[in-house]
């Protein structure tokens, strides 16, 4: 297993590529400012990829409204499984491109990205740390 | 593709067709007063410049671009100058239909959005440098 692949750098490496997505929609909403009937567009709130990649197990079974019917048993499996896709999903702004909308976003992106890099390099250093080398 | 170089150039086209906006402003600012030579003849027609959306595939996003630049459609204005080689039968000239106020007002939004779009070049740019502080540790 690379250290790429431990679970925390992989959650940081997943949300800067949320970051990094993000900055290239906000770049296409500024540029298309001026653009007739041009809708905004932005990324759906990042959720961790334990929750996006996960194969949810959902249970599924008939109910009965009327206790006097007959329950239905067995046959197939109630199981089955939901496959997400790991892309971002993107949504529609709804209203027209606001020029300073967009530019605090484009700073609190900036502001959150910082945050993310700034705890890769310290998780980097910790494991550094671990490995008898000082920081 | 799609990492900070091609947001980078999404801005950019934005720069591009701001600037040719700019130009566009320009050219009807500079012949406010540019009439016709002959009798009668037509003066220089306002411009209005549009834009549109493209999809560029290498980028991987929605670029914007400088669409056709059309002409003004409302009516040019006469001003009686008998003695102008541009007069009319009359002594009536055409004047360009363009309104400095228009103009300078046009200019001031295309600032604005070309502002907007230098400042994502720049954060875009923080952004990559940070990412390149991941590696000195």
């Amino acid at each position: 297993m690379g250290i790429g692949d431990m679970p925390l750098l992989a959650a940081l490496r997943d949300k800067m590529h949320w970051h990094q997505a993000r900055q290239m929609l906000l770049a296409e909403n500024v540029a298309n400012a001026d653009t007739p009937g041009y809708r905004g567009r932005d990324l759906k709130p990042f959720e961790p990829a334990e929750q996006v990649g996960q194969r949810l197990a959902m249970q599924v079974s008939a109910g009965a409204s009327n206790p006097m019917y007959i329950p239905l048993g067995g046959g197939t499996s109630p199981e089955f499984a939901v496959q997400q896709g790991t892309g971002f999903e993107v949504t529609p702004e709804g209203n027209d491109v606001n020029l300073e909308d967009e530019m605090m976003k484009v700073a609190s992106n900036q502001m959150d990205y910082q945050a993310v890099t700034t705890l890769y390099s310290r998780s980097l250093q910790m494991i550094r740390t671990a490995i008898g080398r000082s920081a | 593709m799609n990492d900070f170089l091609s947001s980078l150039k999404v801005a950019a086209s934005g720069l591009h067709a701001q600037t040719a906006r700019m130009r566009v402003i320009a050219e009807n600012l500079a012949n406010a007063d540019s009439t016709g030579k002959t009798p009668g003849s037509d003066p220089y027609l306002r411009q209005i410049p549009t834009f549109k959306t493209v999809f560029d595939s290498e980028v991987g996003g929605y670029e914007v671009q400088l669409g056709a630049v059309s002409h003004d459609q409302s009516a040019v204005e006469s001003r009686y100058e008998p003695g102008h080689p541009a007069a009319d039968a009359k002594g009536f000239v055409k004047y360009p239909n363009i309104n400095p106020l228009i103009e300078s007002m046009d200019m001031s939004a295309a600032q604005r959005t070309y502002q907007a779009n230098l400042n994502v070049v720049s954060v875009t740019r923080q952004m990559l440098t940070r990412t390149l502080d991941i590696l000195k540790g």
